[in-house]
């Protein structure tokens, strides 16, 4: 193709400073073109700097790079000499255009696959090396003294030490409470501390129940999965809920359930391990199971305080983050842990644990709980 | 078409010419975890606006994916970590047992976030007018909207005293302050919206009550009469009274929607009325019943297609809106000349973090 091969063509022209419409002669060569209007006269333009905009269907529009408001349209048909210099229009933008719509998809589901596998288990490589004096200053920054709702006792506590020294005789949670609140439930905190609610302690028929229900909450603190389920909230909110409110929250949930579930899992078969070291039954962790399995087993709880909580519901979040595997698996779970002709013997005295289940009835100083949407 | 009395804008686009971009779009959404719907938004802005006219010519959509996607990774880092930091330490607080600072701290971010949404709707109308294109000629603003957003929180909280009477006057003083500050090439908008016209149908929303009453009684006599003659079985107990209870909550929503866009359609109608640029004045023909249909049609697409068919929803807006629109005067294209507006580099960012519309 020569290089001064003379391009000619009527196309219509905004010129981006005032609103008319021209209908100029384009003349020009395979690098740049004139307009040459009635009186006026403008260019040199380079083709390389035209940028295709849609347009409706037979006409062909472009604007040029950096001047707003300029545009040059070509009606009809474009001649072959012309079309081979003029870029064609952006379709889904960027890459897709240039490797097709289908393969995009395939690439980017990939990718979207491998950013969720990397925001679900990159929280799980990085707390460990987090120093744990950094949790423990957030855990005590976040969670302080709990406003005054732990309650004390002088032989409550007493009671509660000793269920903790058999448990975890070698110290992981830095302190374990009961507090004033009236669901049954229990916590892991960031910065290796435990509450157990009041409800829960008040509720347990047994101290082995309660002692099922602690060891699972030092399973949580053994494995950092406080910190870690807290960094993962955090990462996926940012990456994930951020981006599109509901394809995202959607992600998150399911996501917050399949990690939880393997952490629970976990935190049960640690809660089994400390009660067997410690010769504490895990049978009666099964029936507290049981028993807060809302519909499938109806609660014989006490009248009294089953109308306050749902333990049906509060079950089902028996930790700060957790969505829980279902009540019959780990009622299994606990009651096949059991060993055959083993005795066992309760984790407290009767008189310990009657001081341990008015822990907050019985103090006089604690301040009224509440329920926070936990 | 082109007969002289005809409207001086019209929509050209069709379902069939949507639906490539409308399931592409969802397509690529999808595989991306949502990020994509940056550029999804231009890609349907660009095909309704290009196939919107107005007089001789199409509108023209400049905007871009990367510049929303840039604006809404500002606003994260701008608004989004502070507040989740905060919320962080609210719950620390309210831990500690100082619930009363933490509800402080709420309503304190609470104000902000009022004042940002008044923000994010100035600047959205700002950011569109910026990149519609007609003619090579565009809109835009120079307010960057600050002002805006103490308006929007006073005359708000001012509406809403006095049980919520002077609502719709609000509403209009704020759409007047929006528009008095854009403009279109070099000309400004004026916008002169009065909200007394539509005020009655407002009043009807304090009817609502004292007919329900009304529809309650006779419903209980109904229901009572009949279940007697049904054989006098438990109150409530019959299925044709459970009927008429679902019947009866299906009919009170509907009123209350059927009086807030009969409120609705006068109070565009007469915001779009008192607007004017220049030579030109602009009007809004929509009826009652046309926006009845709309929203009703909007419902039968979505329940319809299992909620699938909301990917159509804003052709479906935009074409109601443009058909609807008319324009009056002249326009003398050598005086239309190119706005010198600044141009902002960050697209609806505000606007899509704390989802509120533009108009
Ligand atoms: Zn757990």
């Amino acid at each position: 193709m020569p290089l001064t091969e003379r391009i000619e063509a009527h196309p219509w022209h905004y010129d981006g400073r005032n609103a008319n419409r021209w209908t100029p002669l384009l003349v020009g060569d395979v690098e740049t073109f004139t307009l040459k209007g009635e009186g006026w006269d403008a260019g040199p333009y380079c083709w390389a700097d035209l940028i295709a905009l849609d347009a409706p269907a037979g006409e062909h529009v472009f604007g040029l790079k950096d001047e707003q408001g300029w545009r040059l349209g070509f009606p009809g048909a474009l001649p072959e000499d012309l079309a081979a210099l003029l870029p064609k229009p952006a379709r889904y933008g960027g890459f897709i255009d240039r490797i097709g719509l289908g393969r995009a998809s395939a690439v980017l589901a990939m990718a979207a696959a491998a950013v969720v596998f990397v925001g679900v288990k990159a929280p799980g490589w990085i707390a460990p090396l987090v120093p744990q004096s950094w949790e423990d200053t957030m855990g005590d920054a976040m969670a302080g003294d709990f406003g005054g709702r732990i309650c004390h006792t002088k032989e409550g506590t007493p009671a509660l030490r000793a269920l903790v020294r058999q448990l975890d005789p070698h110290g992981t949670a830095r302190s374990i409470e009961v507090a004033n609140i009236g669901m049954v439930n229990a916590v892991a905190l960031p910065g290796r501390r435990i509450v157990l609610f009041r409800g829960l302690v008040e509720q347990a028929e047994s101290p082995d129940e309660v002692a099922g229900v602690l060891g699972h909450e030092l399973g949580h603190v053994r494995h950092r999965d406080t910190l870690t389920a807290m960094m993962r909230q955090l990462g996926l909110s940012v990456v994930l809920g951020g981006m599109d409110g509901s394809t995202g929250s959607q992600v998150n949930a399911v996501l917050g359930l399949s990690f939880s579930r393997d952490a629970e899992h976990q935190a049960d078969l640690a809660a089994i391990d400390a009660m067997r070291a410690s010769g504490i039954s895990p049978v009666p962790t099964a029936a507290f199971f049981a028993r807060m399995g809302g519909e499938e087993a109806p609660a014989k709880a006490k009248g009294k305080a089953k109308s306050t909580t749902q333990p049906g519901r509060s079950i089902e979040a028996l930790d700060w983050f957790a969505s829980h595997p279902s009540s019959t698996s780990r009622q299994q779970l606990f009651a096949n842990a059991a060993e055959k002709g083993r005795r066992y013997r309760p984790a407290l005295a009767a008189d310990q644990w009657q001081a341990l289940q008015k822990i907050c009835s019985a103090d006089k100083a604690v301040k009224p709980g509440f329920d926070f949407g936990f | 078409m082109e007969e002289q009395q005809h409207s001086a804008f019209g929509f050209d686009g069709s379902w069939k010419g949507y639906a490539p971009i409308a399931f592409t779009n969802l397509l690529l959404m999808i595989v991306t975890l949502g990020i994509y719907r940056f550029w999804a938004t231009t890609r349907t802005r660009r095909y309704l606006w290009s196939h919107s006219r107005f007089i001789d010519d199409r509108l023209e959509w400049t905007g871009t994916g990367k510049e929303l996607f840039l604006g809404f990774l500002m606003v994260i880092l701008i608004l989004g970590l502070p507040f989740f930091i905060l919320q962080f330490g609210a719950r620390a607080l309210v831990m500690r047992g100082h619930a009363g600072i933490a509800g402080l701290l709420g309503f304190a971010s609470f104000l902000v976030i009022f004042y940002f949404v008044g923000i994010a709707r100035f600047r959205a109308l700002r950011y569109r007018l910026g990149r519609t294109y007609w003619h090579g000629i565009r809109g835009g603003s120079d307010d960057a909207g600050w002002s805006y957003g103490w308006s929007y929180m006073w005359k708000t909280i001012v509406g809403m005293m006095a049980i919520y009477l002077l609502v719709p006057r609000a509403m209009m003083s704020l759409w007047n302050e929006r528009w008095n500050a854009m403009s279109f090439g070099p000309h400004a908008f004026e916008s002169k919206g009065d909200y007394r016209p539509a005020f009655k149908r407002y009043l009807m929303f304090y009817l609502l009550p004292l007919i329900i009453l009304g529809c309650g009684i006779v419903f209980a006599m109904f229901v009572g009469v009949g279940s007697i003659m049904m054989g006098g079985g438990a109150p409530g107990g019959s299925p044709i009274g459970a009927l008429l209870g679902v019947l009866f909550g299906v009919g009170i929503y509907g009123l209350f929607l059927f009086i807030g866009l009969s409120f609705y359609a006068i109070f565009i109608r007469e915001a779009v009325g008192g607007l004017s640029l220049a030579t030109l004045t602009f009007a809004f023909d929509a009826s009652t019943k046309d926006w009845v249909k709309l929203f009703l049609g909007d419902i039968a697409l979505v329940i319809g297609t299992l909620g699938i068919g909301a990917i159509f929803l804003q052709y479906r807006h935009w074409k109601f809106f443009i058909t609807h629109l008319e324009a009056y005067g002249d326009i003398d294209l050598d005086r239309l000349t190119q706005s010198d507006t600044k141009l902002s580099k960050h697209g609806e960012g505000l606007l899509d973090a704390l989802d509120v519309g533009a108009f």
